[in-house]
């Protein structure tokens, strides 16, 4: 199963004076089994990107296809791509709206016309698979749980349509460290376990730590595209376009300022470990000459 | 993002002397052109009325098109008043007969006279919001009323309460569009089935809508306390509002055309 | 030491009579023109402290003392509010007008200065957060970090002696919160400006004169971001997270390299590294 883009425009309120061109000409093909980082700016165009992969909003011009079928064109089942790719957006605790935390993850099934057997099991399902597997919490309202929870339950009622692909808008956002370590996992676990990850992030930190694949958005195009060590060999330009590197990257750069044989691709916190030991350990052998 | 650029109201940004007026004055203004219009007893006395319309439009710069827009709302009602008058006033002088009914002069006259005043009545009223932003004229409103808290109504608390209601209005919407797009992710559906059904269908939409208007203006209502907010008492503004030359030469000129309203419907 | 300017006295609070206390005997003190940090995870009681400090809570027990005036006096609360100003966490709900300049003007408004002063004092405040060429704007059209910019510069045109930033980062992205620590950091540096800066950001907390760390209603550590962040097992247990380079210096040492304590940031640890390997 994959998604792709072909040389997708989205223009807001076209013809209009305040017509603006959120993303121009983007070509993106979205792998089966990926966990793609898109990253950018407020305003490059990331999130309006994001909703275009599930059908939401629909290309100015140029063709969404999944599985090799435009998703735009006449008699295609709309239904069909929301089952298939989920979206859940930022501050998605703000869409919960039923009595039960059960009955809101029901919602997705249920608008899916499945009978009520597989609803529950679904139901069941997507809580165990958020960490909610305590039977108390889904009978409560989901406006008593904390922020944290809510944000869970509200990933659930996405995941409880069972996509195939799980399209994240800033997950982790307004979380505090033990919260945001925790969704980041529970990210991680989900597409351990085959799901196919896009998820809109600002931290380079956990783009260097979980994603196969980096995307980064510069006013509505794509301006980098490839794996992690690719995307952060360039920390540079990356920081040209106000964005942070993770700061092993920068400790890395700073070294080979001052003259250090540090290598080049680090960005993860081991690599920085191993590489930085091995430069003391050969000071060390110098200075003992 | 799509609903970011949204205008309230209608106001027609412009460099214009009306623009510029007092929005007091205006306010109290378009009151007089009112009861102007009551006052006019016959076609005639429409005249100055049409004529200073035309007048105060072309100085306000605003297109003629933005005008006449304002009336489309009203198209329907308008013609029922003007059918209804035409075929169901008494009168004396027959003019058409059209089988089922007689049109009679005086009848048309009445019909005519009730359609202009009604037509009259909007495009002045477009004229004050589409030269007036609404928070200037929420502002108006407040000053006006002022002197009503004598009898303790709350004009500065209503005024702030409509002010507030301006500011997020487009933050709302925003809002609302986003929690349609993600329950629509969902596989909600606004958009087909018979009338319960989408009702029930806006459900998902208005209980985040709300709970999250709430948490707003708890959280606004905090802010605003501990920005030193505690009622109109003692308050002063960033902008005070000043009668200058033009605002009296406004009142004069408003003035004149009562007199002439009344003059023409004596006239005949 | 300089004059507490805020005076936290063993200061309990619970929301509802004989709830559960949000606060449980707290004591602390920021002098005039220092720079503070509250560090805590979601629920630990830090935004209710700043409630406290602001006199929009009353403490149970115990007493808050603003500039030398007790909270719980009636006749002090807008004399402590404008001194003490406050900016929330959300930049959505904390604007009131339809125009930056007349949200900028809402306070003084409030406090009753004349007419006249004002347009010089919100110039003077929207240029000192670098927001100026944007005074006539709707605040919807605007960034989040703008936004706070806004509200941090609607603050500052009371001419405060301190403000307490509630989370007022948490919701923006890296720009926006660059940005506004940016202009805070300098608010402090530049006008002494006393700032409580309340955040579950570790590297925001580095900046800072002193920390104090929140769990569970409670001041449990004290001290500068120095000597809080070189123990970082010791803050684990408050779902806290070290720094990257505190927590990779920690790492190294455990390794056998003889890295000094309390490295906080990149510079530190290259020049350390630097050191070691020369």
């Amino acid at each position: 199963m994959q998604v792709t883009l072909e040389h997708v425009t989205h223009t807001y309120q076209p013809g209009s004076p305040f017509q603006s061109t959120a993303i121009e000409d983007v070509n993106l093909t979205i792998r089966e089994g990926e966990f793609l980082a898109l990253i950018g700016h407020t305003g490059s165009g990331k999130s309006t990107l994001a909703q275009h992969i599930n059908g939401l909003l629909a290309p100015t011009s140029g063709r969404v296809l999944l599985d090799g079928q435009d998703i735009h064109q006449k008699g295609y089942d709309k239904r069909e791509v929301r089952r298939k790719v989920g979206l859940v957006f930022q501050y998605p605790e703000h869409q919960l709206f039923e009595e039960t935390v059960a009955k809101d993850v029901a919602f997705g099934p249920k608008n899916l016309g499945l009978p009520e057997a597989e609803i529950a099991e679904r139901v069941q399902e997507a809580l165990n698979k958020v960490g909610l597997k305590d039977k108390d919490i889904a009978e409560k309202s989901p406006f008593e749980l904390s922020g944290g929870q809510m944000r869970r339950v509200a990933i659930a009622g996405v995941l409880a349509m069972r996509p195939r692909i799980l399209v994240l808008d800033e997950p982790a956002a307004g979380l505090d460290p033990q919260s945001r370590e925790e969704m980041l996992q529970l990210i991680y676990g989900l597409h351990q376990q085959g799901a196919t990850v896009v998820m809109v992030s600002h931290s380079m930190d956990d783009v260097a730590r979980f994603a196969t694949r980096a995307v980064v958005m510069e006013h509505g195009t794509i301006a980098m595209d490839g794996t992690p060590e690719e995307i952060f060999r360039h920390a540079e330009r990356l920081e040209q376009m106000g964005l942070d590197v993770p700061s092993v990257c920068k400790l890395g750069i700073r070294l080979r300022e001052m003259g250090l044989p540090c290598p080049e691709d680090i960005f993860r916190e081991e690599q920085a470990m191993e590489a930085l030991l091995a430069l003391w350990k050969e000071g060390k052998a110098h200075g003992a000459e | 993002m799509a609903l970011n650029n949204i205008t309230l109201g209608q106001y027609y940004p412009a460099d214009s002397v009306v623009h510029r007026l007092d929005p007091r004055i205006k306010i109290v203004l378009l009151i007089a052109v009112i009861v102007a219009i009551f006052l006019a007893s016959n076609l005639l006395a429409f005249v100055p009325i049409a004529a200073f319309l035309v007048i105060v439009t072309r100085l306000s710069k605003v297109p003629v098109k933005m005008m006449v827009k304002g009336l489309k709302p009203l198209r329907l009602i308008l013609i029922l008043t003007f059918v209804l008058n035409l075929f169901f006033l008494q009168g004396e002088t027959p003019l058409l007969n059209l089988g089922f009914a007689v049109i009679k002069k005086e009848a048309l006259t009445m019909a005519v006279h009730y359609s202009l005043r009604l037509i009259l009545l909007v495009l002045f009223s477009s004229l004050l919001t589409l030269t007036t932003p609404p928070i200037t004229l929420t502002d108006g409103l407040e000053r006006l009323l002022s002197p009503l808290r004598v009898i303790h109504f709350p004009a500065h608390e209503m005024a702030m309460m409509m002010s507030i209601a301006l500011r997020f209005i487009p933050t709302l919407l925003e809002e609302a569009d986003k929690i349609m797009k993600a329950q629509t992710a969902r596989g909600a559906d606004f958009e087909t089935g018979n009338l319960i059904a989408r009702a029930k269908a806006m459900v998902p939409l208005l209980v985040p809508l709300f709970v999250s208007a709430f948490r707003r203006a708890g959280d606004l209502a905090m802010a605003m306390e501990a920005r030193c907010y505690h009622g109109g008492e003692g308050r002063t503004r960033l902008r005070v509002l000043k009668c200058q030359k033009r605002d009296y030469i406004a009142c004069a000129v408003t003035a004149l055309l009562i007199v002439c309203v009344v003059l023409c419907g004596k006239a005949y | 030491m300089a004059e507490p300017i805020i005076a936290v006295d063993h200061v309990s609070f619970a929301y509802e009579e004989d709830g559960p206390l949000a606060v449980r005997d707290v004591s602390l003190q920021v002098e005039k023109g220092s720079f503070h940090a509250i560090l805590g995870q979601n629920g630990s009681g830090k935004s209710t402290l700043a409630k406290l400090i602001n006199g929009l809570y009353l403490p149970t027990e115990g007493t808050v003392t603003v500039c030398g005036m007790d909270t719980k006096a009636d006749e002090n609360t807008w004399e402590i509010r404008r001194r003490a100003g406050m900016v929330f966490q959300n930049p959505d709900n904390q604007l009131v007008a339809t125009v930056v300049r007349e949200d900028v003007a809402f306070g003084l408004e409030n406090i009753g200065i004349p007419t006249e002063e004002m347009p010089a004092r919100i110039e003077k405040a929207l240029t000192d957060v670098g927001m100026l060429k944007h005074a006539d704007k709707a605040p919807h059209l605007l960034s989040g970090g703008q936004k706070q910019r806004v509200a941090i510069a609607g603050v500052l045109a009371m001419e405060p002696e301190a403000i307490i930033f509630d989370e007022s980062t948490a919701m923006l992205d890296p720009k926006g919160r660059r940005d506004v620590l940016k202009a805070v950091q300098r608010l402090n540096k530049e006008q002494g400006i006393t700032v409580l800066w309340i955040t579950h950001f570790m590297e925001e907390a580095v900046v800072c004169d002193q920390v104090h760390v929140m769990h569970r209603g409670q001041i449990v550590m004290n001290g500068t971001p120095r000597e809080i962040f070189s123990d970082v097992e010791r803050i684990k247990p408050y779902r806290l997270d070290a720094p990257p380079m505190a927590r990779l210096a920690a790492q190294l040492r455990a390794q056998g390299m003889p890295l000094k304590e309390g490295i906080l940031t990149v510079d530190e640890m290259a020049e350390e590294v630097k050191r070691l390997c020369k």
